[in-house]
C-alpha cells in the first residue's frame, strides 16, 4: 500500500484526492491518459476511456508508463483485470495505418495482418476499401478517408493517419511579436500540432487558444478557415490576428450571417454554416472556395453535428482543434479523434495553476418560500405549466431586489426566461429590458451604458445566453431558466461572468422557489456547478431580505 | 523365474515396504488382510494404472525401454539392456528412473533380471516408446527385408519425398496410420503409401473379425523400421530427464502480491454485486438446471466482468454456500443469496475472499465448460449439472502445485505451465488441458495469481493440504486457511471508518468501508461506483423512514466526514424532513364525515357509540377501526341517519423483507487421498506383516485346523469337534504341549495360532503365543479347533 493521493476502481473511474501531498504530482501523471469528469472540492473524478488512451498513445505515451504511474500513485492494489485492459487497449492504436502508397495512393497497411483480416471483413466498412494489393495493404478510396477512420474508431481499431496533406495556396503570415513572445507552452502546443499534422490542442480558458491558432498558422503558412462558435468570438479572433500578426485588415475575410467575405483568412461561425436553405446547407461551398492550407476549429467540444460530416471531407487538409475539454455533451469524442484528430497537446496542468485560475464566481442559490396563495395555484396547475407558474412567482420580485441592493457597487445582470416576469422586474427595480425584440441599435446603446457604468442594472432575456461580452458585469441573479439546462447554466455563468481585473469576487445567485419543480431543475444545475468545483451555496430568502421580515404585496 | 512377486514383497525390508505404501496408497485401501493379497492387488490393472497416472514423462518413458528391452524368452529384461536403449539420456537420470519404477513394483525382481508387471501391457499403448511391433509378428516379407540391416537402409535412404514424410511421421509415433479410405486393394492407396507398403516398409494391418472402420485401413510401421529412422535422436525418439523449465518472466513477489491483492478485492466486489443483483431479482433455475444466459448477461453487466468471469463467480459462490435454490410456486425455484450470505457479508474482504477461495479449489465444476457448447450441441449453463466435473479439484490442485514448485515470483504463460503438466503426469494431464487453463484463469480472476505469478497468500493456502509432518492424521485446512487470509489482510487496505462528503452531495470513502459504515450507507446513499456514493432526496427519505432524525443525520456526517459538511447537504436534509410525513396515511375499517363539524363533535362524544372508537383525524372527517356496517348499525341504533359511500383504498407501508433461500452448507470435498505418514504407515506395514505371519503359520497348521476354517470336518458335527478341541485343549494344559488352535477372530476371519494353553476358565482360554511372548486370550466359543503339535 503506497498510501497515494489515487483510488483506482474497477469501473475504469480514478478519484483524485485533491487535498493529498502527492496530489499535483499525481495529476500531472493521469491527465495525458485520463479524462477529468467531475471536479468538486475534494475529490475529483478521473475516467479511463479508449479514446483518452489512444489520445495518449498519439502523444507518444506507452502503455507501460501508463500503468507505471496507475501503480505509483494508487493507494490501494490495482485490479490486475484493469491494467491488463488498458494495455489491450492502448496495443489496439496504430495496429492500422493510413499510408499514401507512390503508387497505389492511398492505402491502408495493417502492421497485423489479422487484424486487417478482421476489419476488412466488417460490414460497417462494405464499399470504403478497394482491392487488395497484399497481405498487408488494402487499397482506400480516397474521398472514404474520413468516414474510414470514424469507422474503424467504431470498430475499436483507430488507424493511425499518416497518409500526409496537401499544403493548400500559400500566404504569408507571419507573427510580430513586438514586446510579447509565445509562451513555452504555446510553442510547444503548436509543435506538436505541427509534427502529428492534424489534431486537437487542449488548452484551459484563457491560456491563449488564439494565439496558438495564429501561431499554427504562422507555421503553415497557408490559406486559413476558422470555424468559430459565434460572431462575437470570430471577431475577437479578427481582433487578435490583427494585433499579434502580420495579417491586415483586407486579409481577413468573416462569413457570418451578417457578411459573406472569402478573403485568404476567412473567419466563418457554425451558424451560418450549419444553416439550411429548403433542407438543403448553402454555405458549403465555403470549403471549396479556396485552395485551404489549414482549418480552424475553435471550441470542437462545441462543433455541430453537420460540421463534422463537411470535415469528413477534408481530410487531405491539416485540421487544428482547440478546445479547454474533449468532454462533450452529446458523447461525439470518437468523432472528434477520428476526424479532426487525437490530442497533440494538453497543457500541463502546473501552468494552468501558474494562470492563477481561481473559480471566478460565488454561486448562491436563494430560496423563496411562496405564500399560501402561490402554493395553493401551484398545486392545481397542469403539470406542463407547473415550472412557469414557480419560476415566476411574485415573491421573487422583492428578494431579487434585495440582491441588487447588496451590490451597490456592482454591475448587476437579471436574467430570466420568461418576458411577463422580466418586464414585472424592470417596473419592479427601474431597469431597462433587453429582450428579443428589442432592436439593435436600442441593444448596443443599453450595453454601451452598462459598459461605460451609467447603467447599473439591467434585465436580459434568453439573449443573455448568447453573445453578449459584458466584462462589466459582476453580479447575474437568474430567476428562471430553461428547465434544467446545464448547457444554458455554464452560458450564463461563463459568458457573463468573465474573471474581473482587480480579482473581484464575482456573484451568480439563482432565485428559486421552495418545493417546486423550480427547485428540482436548480438542484440539477447546481450539481453541474458542483461537479465544475464552482463553490455554491443555498440560502434562505429571509436571511437575504433579513429582519424585520418585510411585508410582501 | 527366482522368486514370485508376493515372495520380493515378503522379503522387503518394513522400510521399503512402506516406501511402496506411501506411494502407493491404494495398496492398502482397505488394508489387504497379508502380502500375497497385496501382491495381487499390485499387479491388478487398477492399481497399475493409477501408479502409471502419477508418473512423469522420463519414467514413463523409461517404462517403456523396460517393456521394450524384454527377452522375447523369458519376458525379463536388465538395466543395462535399459541403458543401452536409452542411451541418449544421463546413466544417472535413467538409474534413478529405473530405481523409482521400481520402488512401485512397476519393475521387479533383480536388477540383472527384471521383470515388468503384467499389468502395465493391459493399460498402456501396445507401442512403446511409439514404436510398431516387430517385424516378423507383423509380416514375414517385412521380417525378411529388417534381417537385412544393409538393404533396409538402402530402401528407406530410396524412398520418394512423399513416402519419407510418411515415414518421418510414423516414426514419430504413433506407428499406425490410417488411409482415409476403404481399404479396396494396393492400387487404392495414396502413391507414397503404395510405395511404402510395396516394399514391406509398412505392414497393411487388418485384425480378424474387426469391425471395418470408416477412416480406412491401418498400415504399421514395424519396429526396427522405426529404430532405424530414430538414429539420430535414440530408439526411445527425444529423452527429456528433466521437466521442461518454462522461460518465465520473474516479477517481482510484491507487485504480483499487490495485483493478486487488488484482484481479491475486484473478485468479492464483483460476487457481492452478482448477489445483490440476484437478491433483487431473483433468476429462474432453469428446467434442465442451472442459470439462464439471459441471466448471465446481466448478471454480468451488473458485476462489469465478462461473462466467463462472472459464471465462475456465480459457480464460486454456489460453492461456498452463499448462493441457493428456494421455491417460488409450483414447478419453480429461484436462485436467491442463502442466508450464509449476510454472514459472508459481514466479515471482511480477505475473509470472504478465503470462503471463496477455498470452495473454488475444492468445487468438482469447471466453469470454462459454461457457454460452450455440449455434446448434443446444446449450450451449456452456469450451475448446470453439465459443468459438474469430479476430476475438477484435482486438475487445479495439479496446475497450482505446478506453478508453486517454480520460483516466487515466476510468471510462465500457460501453454509453458501446460507442457509442463504434461511432463509431469502425461497420462494424467492427456484431456485435462481444458480443465488445466480453466484452473488458471480462475486462479488469475480470484486473485490466487497476480501478474501471473503465484501470490504468497494462495501459496500459504496451497501448503495447507500438503502433507504434514507433526500430524499424523493428516490436514488441518483451517489453520492454514486462516494463515492465507491473514497474509491478504495484510495486503489489503484497511477498512475505512470516515467519508469525505463534496459539495455535488457525493460521498466518497476511500478504501474499503468498515461494516458499520457500509450498513449507514446502505441506508444514506446511492452507490455510484465502488468508493463513490450520492446522497440523493430520496436516500435521505429512506433513511427518515427507518427512523433516523434529522439531527440523527447531520450527527451522522459530521462524525464520518474528514471534510467540513457542505451546507448543500445540511439543507438536503433539512429540506427532506421538513417535508417528510407532511402526509400521514394509515389505515381504518370505515369512515365517517360531514361537512357539519358540529355533528360530528356530536357523534364523537355520544357515549352510545363508545365502542366504534371514533377518532378525529380533520375537522370534518372521522375514523373507525370497525367494519362499515357495524358503523353504520350502531350509528342508526343511537339515532343517527348515516348514509354509506364507495368505500376508497387505503395502502400501508412496510418495509419490504429481503428474501434469502435457505442456508446449505458449503460442499467442500477432500480433494485428494490422505498421505500416509509416521506412525499410522508403521501400523499398517506391522498390520500387514501380523497378517503374513498368520497366514504362513496357518500354512503350517494341521489339516483338521485348517479344514476347520469354514467347514466341518468331514464326519463331525461342529459342536462335536468343539468338544473334541476343549477335550485336546484340556489336555494340553495339563501337558504344557504346544496346540494348533483355530478360531474365528472378531472379524469374522478363522486364524490358526500355534499356542501353548496355560489355564482354561470362565470361558477364556488363556496361552503363550509360540514365541513365548505375549499371553493371549481366547474365547471358548470362538475356538473352532484344536489339535496337538506333532
Amino acid at each position: 500500500m503506497s498510501g497515494g493521493p489515487l483510488i483506482v476502481q474497477s469501473d475504469k473511474t480514478l478519484l483524485l484526492e485533491v487535498d493529498h501531498p502527492d496530489a499535483q504530482a499525481c495529476r500531472m501523471a493521469i491527465a495525458p491518459f485520463a479524462e477529468l469528469e467531475r471536479s468538486p472540492e475534494h475529490v475529483h473524478t478521473y475516467r479511463l476511456t479508449p479514446l483518452g488512451l489512444w489520445n495518449s498513445r498519439a502523444a507518444g505515451h506507452d502503455a507501460e508508463s501508463v500503468v507505471d504511474s496507475l501503480i505509483k500513485f494508487s493507494r490501494y492494489p490495482v485490479p490486475h483485470a484493469l491494467l491488463v485492459d488498458v494495455a489491450e487497449t492502448m496495443d489496439r492504436y496504430g495496429r492500422l495505418q493510413l499510408l499514401n502508397d507512390p503508387v497505389h495512393g492511398l492505402v491502408l497497411r495493417g502492421l497485423d495482418k489479422i487484424v486487417l483480416i478482421e476489419v476488412a471483413k466488417s460490414k460497417k466498412l462494405a464499399g470504403m476499401l478497394g482491392t487488395r494489393i497484399d497481405d498487408e495493404t488494402i487499397m482506400v478510396h480516397g474521398s472514404e478517408r474520413g468516414r474510414l477512420k470514424q469507422a474503424l474508431l467504431k470498430l475499436g481499431w483507430p488507424a493511425e493517419d499518416l497518409a500526409g496533406y496537401v499544403d493548400g495556396e500559400a500566404h504569408q503570415i507571419d507573427l510580430r511579436e513586438d514586446g510579447w513572445t509565445l509562451r513555452s507552452y504555446q510553442q510547444e502546443a503548436v509543435d506538436g500540432f505541427w509534427a502529428g499534422g492534424s489534431g486537437v490542442v487542449v488548452l484551459p480558458c484563457g491560456a491563449g487558444k488564439t494565439l496558438v491558432g495564429a501561431a499554427a498558422m504562422a507555421t503553415a503558412k497557408a490559406t486559413t478557415l476558422i470555424l468559430v462558435t459565434n460572431t462575437v468570438a470570430g471577431r475577437q479572433w479578427k481582433r487578435e490576428l490583427l494585433a499579434r500578426t502580420t495579417l491586415t485588415e483586407e486579409e481577413i475575410g468573416e462569413y457570418s450571417g451578417e457578411r459573406k467575405e472569402i478573403r485568404p483568412v476567412t473567419i466563418a461561425t457554425y451558424q451560418v454554416l450549419t444553416s439550411r436553405r429548403g433542407g438543403a446547407f448553402t454555405h458549403l461551398d465555403l470549403f471549396g472556395a479556396r485552395d485551404w492550407g489549414l482549418v480552424v476549429y475553435d471550441e470542437v467540444h462545441l462543433l455541430p453535428a453537420p460540421i463534422f460530416r463537411f470535415t469528413a471531407d477534408l481530410q487531405a487538409r491539416r485540421r487544428l482543434g482547440l478546445t479547454a475539454t474533449l468532454v462533450r455533451e452529446d458523447g461525439r469524442e470518437g468523432d472528434v479523434f477520428s476526424l479532426i484528430g487525437p490530442k497533440r497537446y494538453d497543457a500541463p496542468w502546473k501552468d494552468i495553476e501558474a494562470q492563477g485560475w481561481i473559480a471566478p464566481a460565488e454561486c448562491v442559490e436563494v430560496r423563496v418560500t411562496l405564500t399560501d396563495a402561490e402554493r395553493m395555484s401551484y398545486a392545481v396547475t397542469e403539470a406542463e405549466e407547473r415550472y412557469r407558474v414557480a419560476a415566476t412567482a411574485r415573491t421573487k420580485l422583492p428578494v431579487v431586489r434585495a440582491l441588487v441592493d447588496k451590490h451597490p457597487q456592482e454591475q448587476v445582470l437579471v436574467i430570466g426566461g420568461f418576458l411577463d416576469q422580466l418586464h414585472e422586474l424592470g417596473e419592479f427595480l427601474d431597469a431597462p429590458i433587453v429582450q428579443g425584440s428589442t432592436t439593435n441599435k436600442e441593444r448596443e446603446r443599453l450595453f454601451d451604458a452598462f459598459r461605460d457604468g451609467s447603467l447599473r442594472t439591467l434585465v436580459l432575456s434568453k439573449v443573455g445566453n448568447f453573445s453578449i461580452d459584458l466584462p462589466e458585469a459582476a453580479v447575474a441573479i437568474q430567476v428562471s431558466g430553461t428547465f434544467g439546462s446545464r448547457q444554458e447554466e455554464a452560458q450564463r455563468l461563463g459568458r457573463v461572468l468573465r474573471p474581473k481585473g482587480d480579482g473581484r469576487q464575482a456573484h451568480f445567485y439563482t432565485v428559486v422557489s421552495r418545493d417546486t419543480i423550480d427547485t428540482e431543475y436548480a438542484a440539477h444545475r447546481q450539481r453541474f456547478l458542483a461537479e465544475q468545483g464552482y463553490a455554491y451555496k443555498i440560502v434562505d430568502a429571509d436571511d437575504v431580505l433579513g429582519p424585520p421580515i418585510p411585508q410582501i404585496d | 523365474m527366482a522368486t514370485t512377486f508376493a515372495d520380493q514383497l515378503r522379503s522387503l525390508p518394513d522400510e521399503a515396504l512402506g516406501a511402496l505404501i506411501q506411494l502407493r496408497p491404494d495398496l492398502v485401501v482397505p488394508v489387504p488382510a497379508d502380502i500375497s493379497a497385496l501382491a495381487v492387488r499390485a499387479q491388478s490393472r487398477n492399481s497399475v494404472a493409477r501408479c502409471l497416472d502419477g508418473l512423469d514423462e522420463f519414467a514413463l518413458t523409461i517404462l517403456d525401454a523396460a517393456r521394450l528391452s524384454r527377452a522375447a524368452d523369458t519376458a525379463l529384461t536388465s538395466v543395462d539392456a535399459i541403458l543401452e536403449l536409452a542411451g541418449t539420456a544421463p546413466a544417472e537420470d535413467v538409474r534413478v528412473a529405473i530405481d523409482r519404477l521400481r520402488v512401485r513394483f512397476l519393475l521387479h525382481g533383480p536388477p540383472e533380471a527384471l521383470q515388468v508387471v503384467g499389468a502395465v501391457d493391459e493399460v498402456t499403448s501396445p507401442y512403446p516408446a511409439g514404436l510398431g511391433r516387430p517385424a516378423d509378428y507383423l509380416d514375414a516379407r517385412a521380417a525378411a527385408l529388417c534381417a537385412d540391416r544393409a538393404k533396409l537402409r538402402r530402401t528407406v535412404l530410396a524412398a520418394p519425398p512423399g513416402a519419407r514424410a510418411v515415414l518421418d511421421r510414423l516414426a514419430a509415433g504413433p506407428p499406425v496410420g490410417a488411409l482415409n479410405r476403404p481399404a479396396l486393394g494396393p492400387e487404392s492407396m495414396a502413391e507414397p503409401i503404395r510405395w511404402l507398403v510395396e516394399q514391406h516398409v509398412l505392414v497393411p494391418i487388418s485384425e480378424a473379425g474387426r469391425a471395418p472402420r470408416p477412416d480406412g485401413e491401418l498400415v504399421e510401421l514395424p519396429r526396427e523400421v522405426g529404430m532405424l529412422l530414430r538414429r539420430e535422436t535414440g530408439p526411445l525418439g527425444v529423452l527429456r530427464p528433466l521437466p521442461p523449465v518454462p522461460g518465465a518472466p520473474s516479477r517481482d513477489p510484491r507487485s504480483a502480491d499487490s495485483a493478486g491483492a487488488g484482484q481479491t478485492m475486484e473478485a468479492v466486489r464483483a460476487t457481492e454485486a452478482i448477489l445483490e443483483t440476484l437478491a433483487a431479482e431473483p433468476a429462474p433455475v432453469l428446467r434442465t438446471g442451472g442459470l439462464g444466459v439471459r441471466d448471465l448477461k446481466r448478471l454480468a453487466k451488473v458485476a462489469g466482468t465478462d461473462e466467463a468471469g462472472t459464471a465462475l463467480l456465480v459457480e464460486t459462490a454456489y460453492a461456498a454456500g452463499l448462493l441457493g435454490e428456494t421455491d417460488a410456486g409450483p414447478n419453480q425455484e429461484l436462485f436467491l443469496p442463502t442466508g450464509a450470505y449476510d454472514l459472508w457479508r459481514a466479515t471482511g474482504i480477505a475473509h470472504r475472499w478465503g470462503a471463496l477461495a477455498r470452495a473454488w479449489l475444492a468445487m468438482t465444476r469447471q466453469p470454462g465448460l459454461v457457454g460452450r457448447r455440449d455434446e448434443r450441441d446444446r449450450p451449456i449453463n452456469a450451475l448446470a449439472p453439465d459443468a459438474e466435473r469430479a476430476g475438477a479439484p484435482q486438475a487445479r490442485r495439479e496446475a497450482l502445485n505446478a506453478l508453486a514448485e517454480l520460483d516466487t515470483g515466476a510468471a510462465p504463460a500457460t501453454d509453458d505451465l501446460l507442457a509442463l503438466l504434461s511432463w509431469q503426469a502425461p497420462r494424467r494431464a492427456r484431456g485435462r488441458e481444458a480443465a488445466h487453463r480453466d484452473a488458471y484463469a480462475g486462479a488469475a480472476l480470484l486473485g490466487i495469481t497476480g501478474l501471473g505469478a503465484l501470490t504468497s497468500y494462495a501459496r500459504l493456502l496451497l501448503n495447507d493440504s500438503g502433507p504434514d509432518e507433526t500430524d499424523p492424521l493428516g490436514v488441518h485446512p483451517e489453520d492454514a486457511h486462516a494463515d492465507a487470509v491473514r497474509a491478504l489482510d495484510q495486503l489489503l487496505p484497511a477498512p475505512v471508518d470516515h467519508m469525505l462528503v463534496q459539495a455535488d452531495l457525493t460521498v466518497i470513502v476511500p478504501g474499503p468501508p468498515e461494516p458499520d459504515l457500509a450498513t449507514e450507507l446502505d441506508v444514506l446513499t446511492e452507490q455510484e461506483s465502488a468508493s463513490v456514493f450520492r446522497v440523493t432526496p430520496a436516500s435521505v427519505r429512506r433513511a427518515l423512514d427507518i427512523g433516523y432524525q434529522a439531527t440523527d443525520l447531520h450527527e451522522l456526517f459530521r462524525r464520518r466526514s474528514r471534510t467540513p459538511v457542505p451546507q448543500t447537504l445540511t439543507y438536503l436534509i433539512d429540506d427532506a424532513a421538513r417535508r417528510h410525513g407532511g402526509l400521514r396515511s394509515g389505515s381504518a375499517g370505515s369512515y365517517l364525515r360531514s361537512d357539519d363539524e358540529a355533528l360530528l363533535a356530536e357523534v364523537l362524544a355520544d357515549k352510545r357509540v363508545g365502542t366504534l372508537d371514533l377518532r378525529r383525524i380533520a375537522p370534518t372527517v372521522l375514523v373507525s377501526p370497525r367494519p362499515v356496517t357495524r358503523l353504520l348499525g350502531a350509528l342508526r341504533e343511537a339515532g343517527y341517519a348515516p348514509v354509506a359511500e364507495d368505500a376508497g383504498g387505503t395502502t400501508v407501508l412496510s418495509r419490504p423483507k429481503v428474501r434469502r433461500a435457505p442456508s446449505r452448507s458449503p460442499r467442500i470435498a477432500e480433494a485428494s487421498t490422505p498421505v500416509l505418514t509416521g506412525p499410522r504407515l508403521a501400523g499398517v506395514v506391522e498390520q500387514l506383516r501380523r497378517g503374513d505371519i498368520a497366514t504362513r503359520a496357518a500354512r503350517r497348521a494341521p489339516v483338521t485346523v485348517r479344514a476347520a476354517h469354514g467347514q466341518a470336518i468331514p464326519g463331525l458335527t461342529a459342536v462335536q469337534q468343539h468338544t473334541q478341541a476343549m477335550a485336546v485343549l484340556q489336555q494340553a494344559v495339563r501337558d504344557k504341549a504346544r496346540v494348533w488352535v483355530g478360531y474365528v477372530d472378531s472379524h469374522g476371519a478363522t486364524l490358526s495360532r500355534l499356542v501353548r494353553p496355560v489355564s482354561l476358565s470362565a470361558g477364556y482360554l488363556r496361552a503363550e503365543d509360540e514365541r513365548g511372548e505375549s499371553l493371549h486370550t481366547f474365547a471358548l466359543h470362538r475356538i473352532t479347533a484344536a489339535v496337538t503339535e506333532e
